[in-house]
Parts: structure tokens; C-alpha cells; sequence
């Protein structure tokens, strides 16, 4: 039984991409656990309803959403998909030019994108056009920083941001 | 008598402070009456910015944070890393290494699903009494795990590429202990709470979430089981050699409160199974695979998934070939299966809004990372 559970080779689902996503400018290659789909903001809403829509896709689970900062590069989303039915796994990287972190929203065809889309929104400030409620999650309500981004500095000053103004009400 | 009485919205804030929210949450419910018109949840009460912190430490000195996330299944929470790092060093663990983080994990479901039941039972009014038996089976393995790693809670016991010592000759007796208590005290729990009377009329029917419900919401674990969809990546994506264990995925058939709760019961059974059958043919050999201290894995990334007591624990991981992770990132199960709780306490009573947070079995260190 364990047998037909198992996940399809990563070789399988990347050959099968490549004959779906051949015309769209699209790069598939994959990384050390899943296959990976390297897509411009611009077809990202394509390629996206292609993986939950197809037949022979039907990547119906969104597993995860990361945000990471490439310095230079820009600032790149990672989506990571499964499909219950096809038992198979994909990721889409978006990478956002410098300057400009707009990535289309995918709440309304995956409802649990709503909060990793926030996370990602403040811990690396990707904006994500037409989500519903794209306010702070984790971090305080009125805090504009954006702690994962590389140049934001783990330092002792940051942690006592607004505190080192004011007088201790105790002295010792 | 509808219609009588007039009533107006009102907002109510469940939490931060709250018995109930088992740890620092807090749900804004909007009432009318006693039903729930609308909920928001707000988090990040705990929030320690670990994934920040990580990216400025060595792998292996990470590990400890991943104690800190989950703290009810620090082992879960480290072997999820651990593998993490292993498919992206390429480094493979020896047979031994992953029998003994099989029956570790399995020992921290069992805990963790007694802290689960324990403090649902808590929360649909059986006040003290279950959640008080719970504990005392509970402190058996938290033993265990004292003997084997030297800590109750944070264990920080696996390392990449096996586990961080041997295991001690007290630690058969123990664990065959466990396997012949455990049992009864299931039996006894089952006969306690699944046929009583006001047990089943606060839950039965209460937070239904239908099987599309559940796969739209990307729930995992206990929850989408309890809605009837066997999904369990022990069986589909089998990692430290799960493959070799025969054990059963039990499924829920009305995807309510109850359902959920039997569903937890049913996979203390099969995690007993699992650990019966490990410790009975645990193999010799080494227990680790030797890795430099100051590992730098090669450039690229990796997403690692386990079962952990809550559902799908996934570790993303980027390597710039430094000697520390350039992302680290969590997939925490319960942060998942949270946003699912708007839709099943909207509609209902407040009261049965406690039994449903209940039911999700949420732990908050691992919401708010």
C-alpha cells in the first residue's frame, strides 16, 4: 500500500512541467527536494491556475509560502504546492525586480495563502495585490520594519528601539 | 422567545490572558447575543524572531531554537530540522540513528496527545480529572526523555546525521513500561469520555469542517484526518524508514470536534504499534553519522517535512555554502490549522468557540515563532 502513496520522482514531475509551461518564458529546474518552477511576476497568475486547474497537475494544497531577500536581485517568493490526487510536489520562485516587490495574491484560489501572505508581506515587505487584509500578523500592528531583510541589523540598539530615550522608573 | 429580546453586536476579546487559549492568543469575537457573529485572530504575542536569529548562528546551533517552536514535541521539532539539513548536505543517517528518532518521535506523540486530550477535556467542562490522568502518563516519557537526553521538555537530543548519545540501558525497561500502561489508560479515557452523555453534546457537531473545507484551508494532521481524508506523511512520504512499520492511519467520518478527539485516541494506538515494533528490532552499529562541527552545506535549498503531533512540520532551509543558513524558514502545523478556526466558530455559540480552539490542539510558541 505504501507503495502507490509515495511521491512521483522529482525527474517525473519536472518532465511533466516541461511539456505544460514550454511556451510561457518559464524556467523549470529543481532544487535538492522538489522540482521548480522560476516564473516572472508577470505569469504568475497563469501558471498558477494552470497547476491548480489542470488535469494532470491539480496541485490543490499549498503547503507554504517563504519570502527571502536576494539582496541585489531583488526580493523572491517561494511557493511550495502538493497534489493529494497526482501525490506529487512543486515550488514556484517569483522573483520581484529591486524596487518594485508587487506579486498578484492567490487568496481567492487558495484560501490558506491568506496568512503566509501577510507573514512574507511584513517580515521581508513583498505586497501582494489584492489581498483581502494585508496587515502585520506576527510583529505589532504599527510596526513599518521588515525584520528578514538582510540589511535590517540583529543589534542590541534595534531589540531597545524606543526604550533607551526614556528614564528607567527604578534606580538601584 | 426570538425577537423578544433585542441585541446588538458586541465585541469581546477572548484572551490574551485566557485559560483557554492555551498560551498568549487571543481571538476579537463579535457577538450578538450568545452566538458569534465574526472572529479575528491576533498573534505574535510570542513572537521571538527566531528565523532571523538562526540566520546568524551555525546549523548545529540551532537546533536548540527548534525545541523552543513546538515545546509540547521538542523532538519533532528537531528531527524536522535535523532532516532538513541532511537532504541539503546529502548526508545519510545510519539504521541505528533512525530507529531511535522513530520511537522518539512516536514517545512525543503519545506526550503530546495526552497534553492534546487532556486539555480538550479540560475545555468542554470535564473539569481537572482527565487532564490530571493525562499528565501522569505524560510524566513517563518526560522521564524517558530525562534519561536519554537529560531534559524533560526541550530536549535538544537529535543532531544532524543521528542523534546526540547512545541510549542508556535504563531506556528498554522504560519505554517496555510505557507499551504495557498505556494501553489501559487509553481504554480508560475512551471509556471516561467518548460515550458520556455531555461530553459528546458539547462536541458532536460542534466546528464541522467538511473534507474541502479541510483541503482548502491546507489543514494536516489530527484535523484533516478527523474530516476523513487518510493523509499521514509517515505513509506517503516516508522519512527515517517508516516504511518498514505497519500501523494504520485512523480517519474521522463527520470532521467535528469529536471526530478529532477519537482520532487522537486512535493514534496513540498505532504510535504504541509503531514503537513495539522499533524497539523490538532496533539495530546495532553506529547511532551517528560523523559531521564537522562548522557544517557549510553545499549552495541551494531544501523543504523537509515530517508528521509531527499536530500535522504537516515542514523546514525550509537555503545554503549560501556558509556555516549558516542564509533562510530558515518554519511551516508550523498549527499556525495552519489556526486560520481555519474563523470558519468554524462563526455561526456558533461562544462557549462551543472554547471547544473548537480546543480541538485544533494549538500551541502558541509554535504560532508565533
Amino acid at each position: 500500500m505504501s507503495k502507490t502513496l509515495a511521491p512521483k520522482p522529482i525527474d517525473q514531475v519536472v518532465k511533466l512541467l516541461e511539456q505544460r509551461f514550454g511556451k510561457l518564458p518559464v524556467a523549470i529546474n529543481q532544487t535538492a527536494t522538489d522540482a521548480n518552477i522560476d516564473c516572472p511576476p508577470e505569469h504568475f497568475r497563469a501558471v498558477v491556475e494552470e497547476l491548480k486547474n489542470h488535469r494532470d497537475l491539480a496541485f490543490d494544497f499549498l503547503r507554504n509560502i517563504v519570502g527571502i531577500d536576494m539582496l541585489e536581485e531583488g526580493l523572491a517568493c517561494k511557493y511550495q504546492f502538493f497534489s493529494y490526487k497526482n501525490r506529487q510536489a512543486v515550488q514556484v520562485t517569483v522573483l520581484t525586480p529591486p524596487g518594485n516587490p508587487h506579486i498578484p495574491s492567490i487568496t481567492d484560489l487558495y484560501p490558506a495563502a491568506n496568512w503566509h501572505e501577510r507573514e512574507a508581506a511584513e517580515m521581508v515587505g513583498l505586497i501582494f495585490d489584492g489581498h483581502p487584509n494585508l496587515k502585520n500578523l506576527l510583529l505589532d500592528e504599527d510596526v513599518r520594519i521588515h525584520p528578514l531583510l538582510k540589511a535590517h541589523p540583529l543589534q542590541k540598539a534595534e531589540i531597545l528601539q524606543g526604550i533607551e530615550d526614556t528614564t528607567p522608573g527604578f534606580t538601584f | 422567545m426570538t425577537g423578544i429580546i433585542k441585541s446588538e453586536p458586541f465585541v469581546i476579546n477572548i484572551g490574551p490572558q485566557h485559560p483557554s487559549t492555551h498560551g498568549v492568543f487571543r481571538i476579537k469575537a463579535t457577538v450578538d447575543g450568545e452566538k458569534v457573529i465574526d472572529a479575528e485572530m491576533v498573534m505574535g504575542y510570542l513572537h521571538r524572531s527566531m528565523e532571523k536569529l538562526a540566520e546568524e548562528r551555525t546549523y548545529t546551533q540551532n537546533i536548540p531554537f527548534t525545541d523552543r517552536t513546538d515545546y509540547l514535541s521538542s523532538m519533532s521539532n528537531n528531527l524536522g530540522y535535523c532532516l532538513a539539513v541532511e537532504k541539503l548536505a546529502g548526508i545519510e543517517v545510519p539504521p541505528r540513528g533512525n530507529a531511535i528518532r522513530v520511537i522518539m518521535a512516536e514517545l512525543q506523540r503519545l506526550a503530546s496527545h495526552c497534553m492534546a486530550i487532556g486539555a480538550f477535556a479540560n475545555d468542554t467542562g470535564a473539569w481537572q480529572t482527565p487532564v490530571m490522568w493525562a499528565f501522569r502518563e505524560r510524566e513517563k516519557i518526560l522521564d524517558i526523555f530525562e534519561v536519554t537526553s537529560g531534559a524533560r521538555l526541550t530536549c535538544n537530543y537529535m543532531r544532524i546525521g543521528g542523534v546526540a548519545f547512545d541510549l542508556r540501558p535504563e531506556f528498554e525497561p522504560m519505554v517496555r513500561r510505557v507499551l504495557r500502561e498505556f494501553p489501559p489508560f487509553i481504554d480508560e479515557m475512551e471509556g471516561l469520555l467518548s460515550g458520556n452523555e455531555i461530553f459528546i453534546a458539547r462536541t458532536r457537531g460542534v466546528g464541522v469542517l467538511t473534507p474541502e473545507m479541510a483541503t482548502n484551508a491546507s489543514l494536516s494532521g489530527p484535523m484533516l484526518r478527523g474530516s476523513g481524508i487518510a493523509w499521514d506523511i509517515r505513509k506517503a512520504d516516508p522519512y527515517c524508514g517508516y516504511e518498514q512499520y505497519d500501523f494504520d492511519i485512523p480517519i474521522g467520518y463527520n470532521g467535528d470536534s469529536y471526530d478529532r478527539f477519537i482520532v487522537r485516541l486512535e493514534e496513540m494506538r498505532q504510535s504504541l504499534k509503531i514503537i513495539q515494533q522499533a524497539l523490538d528490532g532496533l539495530p546495532g552499529g553506529p547511532f551517528r553519522t560523523e559531521v564537522p562541527l562548522a557544517l557549510r552545506p553545499p549552495k541551494g535549498e531544501a523543504y523537509a517535512r515530517i508528521e509531527s503531533p499536530r500535522g504537516e512540520l515542514g523546514y525550509y532551509l537555503v545554503s549560501d555554502e556558509g556555516p549558516s543558513p542564509y533562510r530558515f524558514h518554519i511551516r508550523p502545523p498549527s499556525f495552519i490549522n489556526l486560520s481555519a478556526l474563523k470558519e468554524m466558530t462563526v455561526g456558533g455559540t461562544v462557549a462551543d468557540a472554547i471547544v473548537v480552539l480546543g480541538s485544533i490542539d494549538i500551541v502558541v510558541g509554535e504560532i508565533d515563532r
